[in-house]
């Protein structure tokens, strides 16, 4: 952060906020300087870093801490701190992954999203590009009809969609739900490329087409590669949404073993009133793991892509 | 679905005192002479759709009652389950759709909201309600439609009120009030000696509706009369809500978020005196591997919920009924499955293995030894027989089910308890939602 402050004093704009932030920081006061002081970045930076943190990572640590406790623990708030396990023991995970079809859910839910994720990618990529780039008449109005599905709410959907499911005979399979997602995954994903595809220069495509390049040649040798971020970010959220998803899994699927994480979890863990919560926080820990890792993989492609698309 | 020799075994004693039970009420070979049966279709198979498993038992002995009916008829059962706020809209989707499992064990009025897509039962309801000793009333409510039968009530899990005994002699009463006056007494008495109790004013499907629609009912209050005009603003109702309020002075902190297990948790955490459930918390303690939990379990015991005003019970509990769809392609062959499972020999020992979890729908059942093996579950069988419908006193069907499924009743009451509302505007507000549904 000190390294900017040279850089940003020579722009006219922080040039002329100078006798400002001199006025409030004294004369050194250029850039953000007034983060020198500890307790000023105390308060400006640490401290609601801490409150994000705190928001965001305590559920992942009351998952935890849920999963390694016994019941005795769980129940007893008196001889037992709410916040730190005493006796850890394995049994809620045990009872996940021995008791019950966690497996089998946890490897359909992976199948489903990897196949969904990467028909919508295939999709949409397509459609994003002959919106963007081929121009054809309505092709604006095409754009703008594909962001207004996703707002369509899968509440609403899902009644149509089972009268479709049933009639083609995908009731209670895996595809059942691949050829679903993609409803709700392919305009989101468009939207996402779309803005993607517009920040690429032109002037690249045209000189392809002037080599003799076709618009095939050119999708697949020049957009995608520098699309890659982009790519990287559709496939993230359309993943995420996959794997998080409840009202189609739900309506779809009955059978025990084709069922996924969340509409599994819930099911089996959950008898009457009375909730296994050792064994559905482990379930739910298990279950945002392999998101967490995918998101940590490919983070910086995700902010970059997003801000590339927002900036368009 | 896979058995271990231990399942088996299991299942089969509970069989064996399901037999017993039966000829204590004098079913068995005794009706061998008045058995109705259906001829199933060639080459039928069946598809279930039923609510997950409440107890381990309750599974077990269904799927081995299906078992025997799979011997006895070679009409395959296939069981799906879903855990139970998740059946309805799945029923819902099958009925719309056409297409899905042939029977369904749904809740509350689900049948009235798509009669015509039912096959009736008439003959297999007239010939149950005759053979062991008629359904009770709230039953026919729920099953019928018009004089037709779209339903076939399996029972309800009931709610009582459970209480820790030596908290509530301590306070000065023998065993927990059953009557609202006492109710109050009493819970004002626990909280003073530092042991409030607990009741869920959250959305909670089961037990929010549970215990709000009694009190309300108990008053003399309702949302709709026998017209379906709406008439919830009324003085009973607001005599209802003051004495919730009244009533939630003695409360834990907290309720007013609470779901169906919260109050579960309390209670077993020694957090509340007493609550209103299901038979979920007793069991969960008597068969914990924790020496505290099993102390625990000898000091809770069970009364009915408290009558109102009125002078008679008003409860409402969570019901359940079967449906079998016009679209499936065996009816018969559902017909005879719902018959072999509600008959004496399998429904008895079903019900003995969901130890007292569903309370039947059929008065002979009442002598099931499930309810007197232990006094503590005896209160849970007058569940049924204690009920009013939801909806009451209007028509089942669509609106009754949506103003469930928005809790406008549980709502507000909250309102009232949380001070947002006084009780006049609560109602007033109340009765806006409700004309909302009842005017389609």
């Amino acid at each position: 952060m000190t390294d900017a402050t040279p850089q940003r004093a020579t722009e006219p704009g922080v040039a002329r906020d100078g006798p400002a932030r001199r006025g409030r920081g004294g004369d050194e006061g250029e850039g953000m300087d007034y983060l020198v002081s500890l307790p000023r970045r105390v308060v400006t930076v640490y401290l609601p870093l801490l409150v994000f943190l705190f928001v965001l990572l305590f559920p992942f640590y009351w998952m935890v801490i849920t999963t390694f406790k016994s019941n005795e623990e769980l129940y007893d708030f008196k001889d037992f701190s709410p916040f730190w396990v005493v006796h850890p023991t394995l049994h809620n995970l045990h009872k996940l992954f021995f008791e019950t079809h966690y497996p089998i859910w946890l490897w359909n839910t992976m199948v489903v999203s990897v196949v969904a994720t990467f028909l919508s990618l295939f999709c949409a990529v397509c459609a994003g590009y002959a919106i963007e780039r081929l121009r054809f008449k309505g092709s604006r109005l095409v754009g703008m009809a594909i962001f207004l599905a996703y707002l369509v709410p899968p509440s609403i959907l899902f009644i149509p969609l089972s009268t479709m499911v049933f009639s083609y005979g995908l009731f209670d399979s895996k595809f059942a739900l691949i050829l679903t997602y993609p409803t709700f995954l392919i305009p989101f994903c468009t939207w996402l490329l779309m803005g993607y595809f517009r920040s690429i220069p032109y002037e690249l495509e045209e000189c392809a087409l002037i080599d003799g390049a076709t618009r095939l040649q050119i999708l697949v040798k020049i957009i995608l590669p520098l699309a890659v971020p982009g790519l990287i970010s559709a496939g993230i959220f359309a993943f995420t949404l996959s794997w998080n998803e409840f009202i189609y899994a739900l309506t779809f699927i009955s059978s025990t073993t084709n069922k996924t994480v969340p509409v599994g979890v819930v099911t089996e863990l959950v008898e009457g009133d009375v909730y296994h919560w050792g064994s559905l926080m482990a379930g739910a820990l298990m279950g945002s793991l392999p998101v967490a890792v995918l998101y940590s993989f490919f983070v910086e492609y995700y902010v970059s892509s997003m801000t590339g698309a927002v900036k368009e | 679905m896979k058995f271990t020799r231990r399942d088996v075994l299991q299942t089969g004693a509970g069989l064996a005192a399901g037999a017993v039970g039966s000829r204590l009420i004098g079913s068995g070979s005794a009706f061998a002479d008045d058995m109705m049966s259906f001829k199933p279709e060639k080459g039928a198979k069946l598809r279930l759709l039923r609510w997950r498993r409440f107890v381990q038992g309750d599974e077990t002995a269904w799927v081995a009652n299906t078992k025997k009916f799979t011997e006895k008829t070679g009409v395959e059962v296939e069981i799906n389950s879903e855990s139970w706020e998740d059946v309805r809209p799945k029923a819902a989707v099958a009925a719309n759709v056409g297409d899905g499992p042939d029977v369904i064990l749904g809740w509350f009025d689900d049948p009235h909201q798509y009669p015509d897509k039912l096959v009736p039962l008439t003959d297999l309801a007239e010939y149950l309600g005759k053979k062991y000793g008629g359904w009770y009333p709230v039953c026919e409510r729920y099953g019928k439609r018009g004089d037709e039968w779209i339903g076939l009530p399996l029972g309800a899990a009931g709610a009582c009120t459970v209480y820790r005994q030596s908290w509530v002699q301590d306070a000065g009463f023998e065993t927990f009030p059953t009557d609202t006056e006492g109710f109050l007494k009493c819970a004002k008495a626990l909280k003073a000696k530092g042991h409030p109790i607990g009741m869920a004013l959250g959305n909670a499907v089961g037990d929010g509706n549970s215990w709000l629609h009694t009190i309300l009912w108990g008053f003399g209050g309702k949302m709709v009369d026998d017209k379906n005009k709406v008439v919830m603003n009324s003085p009973e109702t607001i005599q209802a809500l003051e004495y919730v309020k009244e009533l939630y002075e003695t409360f834990v902190p907290g309720t007013l978020s609470w779901l169906d297990s919260n109050n579960n948790k309390a209670f077993l955490a020694g957090d509340v005196a007493a609550t209103i459930n299901g038979i979920s918390i007793y069991y969960a303690a008597k068969t914990s591997d924790d020496p505290k939990m099993k102390e625990l379990a000898k000091d809770i015991y069970h009364v009915n919920m408290p009558q109102g005003p009125v002078g008679k019970p008003t409860e409402l509990n969570l019901f359940t009924q079967a449906m079998v769809f016009k679209y499936s392609k065996y009816p018969n062959a559902a017909k005879e499955y719902l018959r072999f499972m509600w008959e004496a020999d399998q429904y008895m020992p079903w019900q003995q293995a969901a130890i007292g979890y569903i309370t039947q729908p059929l008065r002979a059942y009442e002598k099931n030894p499930v309810w007197t093996e232990d006094p503590k579950h005896t209160p849970y069988r007058d569940c049924v027989k204690n009920m009013l419908w939801n909806g009451y006193s209007g028509e089942l069907g669509y609106a009754s089910a949506a103003a469930m499924a928005d809790y406008i009743v549980v709502n507000m009451f909250a309102e009232v308890c949380a001070g947002d509302r006084s009780p006049k505007e609560a109602a007033e507000r109340a009765a806006k939602r409700s004309e909302r549904y009842y005017r389609v």
